[in-house]
């Protein structure tokens, strides 16, 4: 082996263009020593501490944005630096403080040990942040596997609850069934690339750019497009699209409201964010194959999330398949994104109006959820507007954006897709994506109207208790981070300037 | 003489894995998943990973099975009695059987591939030492995150299995 090759190989490894991913990776080891050396009785800072250290990580983000490595290749072809990723980085510390907000929420009613799960939260938020900046095989695979391997123990992390350990076992299954797919079809790829009698084959066909290479001078290779297939596959399972939905029901039920939030936005804008980079830069000669692929798997979840979630009554299980409609929408625009950049930006908006109104949502069920954290019914929100009208109008505000009513933040995310689906002539999508929305609307309202309109209730019987939990006032760093997120939601609806005008033109 | 010894092994690993479906007694289950795994590394010797079939043999014939006997020892598992299908189980997988014959149907439709003979492959990680310091060179950012899947791997072990005697203190 040429060791001058080793030392160029190894002084590419540019370790200042992961620094946020490092300090991610300090803070969650400066956790588990902070609950060492302190005593006892100062252990409820160290959440405080887990939560003002990711917003220094989110403004360092914030303030190197246009670094110098954006454009580039790092880590000997090990990542790639694009407009997209820093997005999504600051996307995901964003989403990852919120967990954590709404983590000290839910574990201060539970009695669980609680330094682990910011440790945790804060490792798999690192590993997604990596993720959206991949650009080889392996190094997607480790990221993903640590954030699958953070998500089974967060799951079940009540596990005093049978639900939640039913929801991590359910989930481990699922998960390590997706990984064999994804893992298959790596291997297919890298097997057919790696013969050096095809043209364009490489020795490093893990690298995307070297495998991009391959599949363009073979465009139609059968067994890359198995390949292909089976890696759009194993993604699939992470966002949760028709047929790989199997799992989400349960699994949103039985988890920890905060991490059914960090599961619904974070888990499936990463896997949204790694479903981009494959389509618009890897698997592009096989457009012929994906679109109609991806396509289908659009127009089916659409409608299967929809229809679903109509019938639920356990608002977890409705907001899970709920997401499951929503991926469908987000799955359009990746199919648009084929030929209308515009989409690309879309889908960026579309996340973060799905990351505030998803994070109001689900900041309202963790005040409202009792003890017994799987068993939230709709009718647990009955009067939820007279007793906390704060509550009520973030609830009302980020089940409207989700709905995509105007002039909510949602509305806008939705047109846009809408707009690259329409300019890409993907009208019979469009006609299903529509239908779906006018159906989710029922849901919605419905869960709206339990909270807002006044129903009749049997008296309670002697010796009855009342089965909504006791609410809880809410206190004032949750009242704060609640009502930024839902003002941000009416904001962001109304007003989109110069974040809209940036996002838009977001590329790869 | 390759493709000889290639067939005696290939049938061994498949032979040894349809034990480990159909055997009821769950010791020999897991016995003939170790024979499986050992066929698979006698492939990879075929095909001069030697580092991996050697890793192949110690990481799963010999950690992961033992652990899986260990878990059915202590499981104690009688063979219980079959309980019989029901209807819609017989359905799926009458569904499930269509679409593999589909599925082997389109294979065999475009098998055919005109894929010319497999070039001479440099097996680059194919030596311990090659292995180690491209380990430690070019891939070590995902062995420094593989550290923290392990780490956090630990933890969620520790979470989920202790027993925690005064949870009033955990604050």
């Amino acid at each position: 082996m040429n060791h001058e090759l080793l030392k160029a190989a190894a002084e590419s490894n540019q370790w200042l263009a992961i620094f946020p991913e490092l300090l991610l990776g300090s803070l969650a080891l400066l956790l588990l020593a902070l609950e060492i050396i302190l005593p006892k009785k100062q252990h409820t800072t160290i959440p405080a501490v887990a939560i003002i250290g990711q917003i220094g990580v989110l403004l360092y983000q914030l303030l190197h944005f246009n670094s110098v490595f954006v454009g580039h290749d790092t880590f000997a072809g090990l990542l790639h630096h694009s407009a997209n990723g820093q997005f999504m980085r600051a996307f995901f510390l964003l989403a990852s403080i919120l967990v954590c907000v709404l983590g000290t929420i839910a574990l201060a009613k539970q009695k669980m040990p609680r330094i682990e799960f910011f440790h945790i939260v804060i490792v798999v938020s690192a590993a997604m942040m990596l993720l959206a900046q991949s650009n080889n095989f392996i190094l997607l695979f480790v990221a993903l596997e640590t954030v699958t391997v953070g998500f089974y123990i967060l799951v079940s992390y009540f596990r005093t609850s049978p639900l939640s350990l039913e929801a991590g076992l359910k989930y481990l299954i699922m998960g390590a069934l997706s990984s064999g797919l994804l893992l298959f079809g790596i291997v297919l790829l890298y097997g057919v690339a790696g013969n050096s009698t095809l043209p364009g084959s490489s020795a490093d066909a893990m690298n995307f750019n070297a495998l991009h290479t391959f599949l363009a001078a073979n465009s139609h290779n059968f067994l890359a497009a198995v390949g292909i297939v089976l890696v759009l596959s194993g993604v699939a399972f992470k966002i949760g699209a028709v047929p790989f939905q199997i799992w989400i029901p349960d699994v949103y039920q039985g988890a920890p409201t905060p991490v059914t939030a960090f599961l619904a936005v974070a888990s499936k804008a990463a896997g949204f964010s790694l479903l981009l980079i494959l389509t618009q830069s890897v698997f592009t000669p096989y457009e012929y194959l994906t679109t109609p692929v991806l396509g289908l798997m659009a127009a089916a979840t659409i409608l299967f999330g929809n229809l679903a979630a109509l019938t639920q009554h356990n608002v977890k299980r409705l907001i899970g398949l709920s997401g499951v409609s929503h991926a469908g929408y987000l799955l359009i625009g990746v199919v648009a994104a084929a030929s209308q950049p515009l989409a690309i930006g879309a889908i960026g908006f579309y996340l973060f109006a799905y990351l505030l109104a998803s994070f109001a949502v689900f900041g309202v069920m963790t005040h409202v959820a009792g003890a017994d954290d799987a068993d939230q019914e709709l009718e647990h929100y009955a009067d939820l507007a007279k007793t906390h009208p704060f509550l009520g109008a973030v609830l009302a505000i980020g089940l409207g954006s989700l709905a995509g009513i105007p002039p909510l933040a949602g509305f806008m995310g939705k047109l846009l897709i809408f707009i690259a689906a329409f300019k890409a002539g993907l009208h019979g999508l469009l006609l299903v994506a529509i239908v779906g929305v006018v159906i989710s609307i029922y849901y919605y309202f419905g869960w709206i109207k339990a909270a807002f309109f006044e129903t009749w209730r049997a008296p309670l019987l002697e010796g009855e208790t009342d089965p909504r939990p006791v609410r809880t006032p809410v206190g004032v760093a949750a009242g704060v981070t609640l009502a930024t997120v839902a003002l941000a939601t009416v904001v962001l609806g109304f007003y989109q300037g110069a974040f809209g005008d940036w996002l838009l033109s977001l590329k790869f | 003489m390759a493709a000889l010894f290639f067939y005696i092994f290939s049938t061994f690993t498949v032979a040894s894995a349809l034990a480990v479906v159909f055997n009821k007694n769950t010791v020999a289950s897991a016995l003939a998943l170790l024979m499986s795994l050992v066929g698979v590394a006698s492939i990879f010797v075929l095909l001069d990973a030697f580092l991996l079939a050697a890793l192949m043999v110690f990481v799963y014939a010999g950690a992961v099975v033992a652990l899986f006997l260990f878990i059915v020892m202590l499981l104690d598992v009688q063979g219980g009695v079959r309980k019989p299908f029901k209807k819609i189980t017989i359905a799926s997988s009458g569904i499930a059987l269509v679409l593999l014959a589909l599925g082997l149907y389109s294979f065999w439709k475009s098998g055919a591939q005109t894929t010319a003979e497999l070039g001479q492959i440099v097996p680059v990680g194919a030596t311990l030492k090659n292995y180690g310091e491209l380990l430690f060179t070019t891939y070590l950012l995902p062995v420094q995150i593989v550290g923290f899947l392990l780490l956090i791997a630990m933890l969620g072990v520790i979470v989920l299995s202790k027993k925690f005697e005064g949870l009033e203190d955990i604050k």
